[in-house]
């Protein structure tokens, strides 16, 4: 495995580490965001690991551009989902969200 | 070399959004990242995959976080505990341990089992060929979701116009 490859993986992996610890450790609705879409720039990193790994560098970018999609389309529809829950709670407090239990 | 030296900006700046106490400054620092993580992919020949990154991620996916700190600013959006931001560090260097132990798992076990032969077709296909071509369905996929996106945020912002008349004829009588 070149130093490259292994590098992407390396970084990959420990920036979704971090992104996970950003969902788990913070309970502010926006940063908790900013952690999804921390741990998907280490899942592409990783993806373009796999593919120079491979020798296979336009799949995995078939394969980025779908990920990249998904990651716009998530966003747009969870941060659509703060602001509503801003609407009625005033809070962007995880732990306030009170009428979220089901 | 510069690959090595773009993801160690790209993770410092991934690490300025967990430090940064004003979540603007934090969405900066995202943008940013993702536009080292662009030249990345520029670097190794992902073009396309490249140009999405810098303008989907640096700037569509920025423009709405933006926005949603700016439309929720009445809040306490920066009252965090700082807790977590003091314990990012001892859990860096936790997560820098299971890292090392995790490539080591992915070098000796996972590569040496994916180590079969690729087809000579499949590498020397070009990406327009492998996009529209053999993954049809993908692009299926992402034309469904966006559409599934659109109409989420359609019904998430829905003005519920039924509302406010039948609150006035609840006066009436």
């Amino acid at each position: 495995m070149s130093s490259e490859v292994y590098g992407l993986f390396f970084v990959g992996l420990l920036t979704a580490m971090v992104g996970i610890y950003i969902l788990l450790g913070y309970r502010n609705l926006i940063r908790i965001m900013l952690g999804v879409e921390v741990i998907s720039k280490g899942i592409t990193m990783i993806l373009l690991g796999a593919g120079l790994y491979q020798g296979r560098p336009d799949f995995i970018q078939a394969l980025i551009i779908t990920f990249i999609i998904v990651e716009t389309i998530m966003a747009a529809v969870m941060l659509g989902i703060v602001i509503i829950s801003h609407k009625i709670h005033v809070t962007l407090d995880i732990r306030r969200q009170s009428k979220l239990k089901g | 070399m510069a690959t090595i030296w773009l993801l160690v900006l790209t993770f410092l700046l991934i690490l300025a959004v967990g430090f940064a106490k004003d979540l603007l400054k934090a969405a900066v620092a995202l943008a940013a990242a993702s536009v080292f993580l662009s030249l990345v992919l520029f670097y190794h020949g992902a073009w396309v995959a490249g140009v999405f990154e810098l303008s989907v991620c640096a700037g569509l996916i920025t423009v709405l976080f933006v926005s949603t700190v700016s439309l929720t600013k009445d809040s306490d959006q920066n009252e965090e505990s700082k807790i977590s931001r003091f314990l990012l560090p001892a859990f860096l260097l936790f997560f820098i341990g299971i890292d090392i132990f995790a490539m080591k798992w992915i070098e000796g076990h996972l590569l040496k089992a994916t180590n079969a032969p690729i087809a000579a077709s499949d590498v020397t296909k070009g990406f327009s060929e492998v996009f529209w071509g053999a993954r049809t369905t993908d692009v299926l996929g992402q034309a469904a979701l966006i559409l599934a996106g659109v109409f989420a945020i359609l019904a998430l912002f829905k003005r519920t116009a039924a509302k406010p008349h039948a609150a006035e004829g609840g006066k009436h009588e």
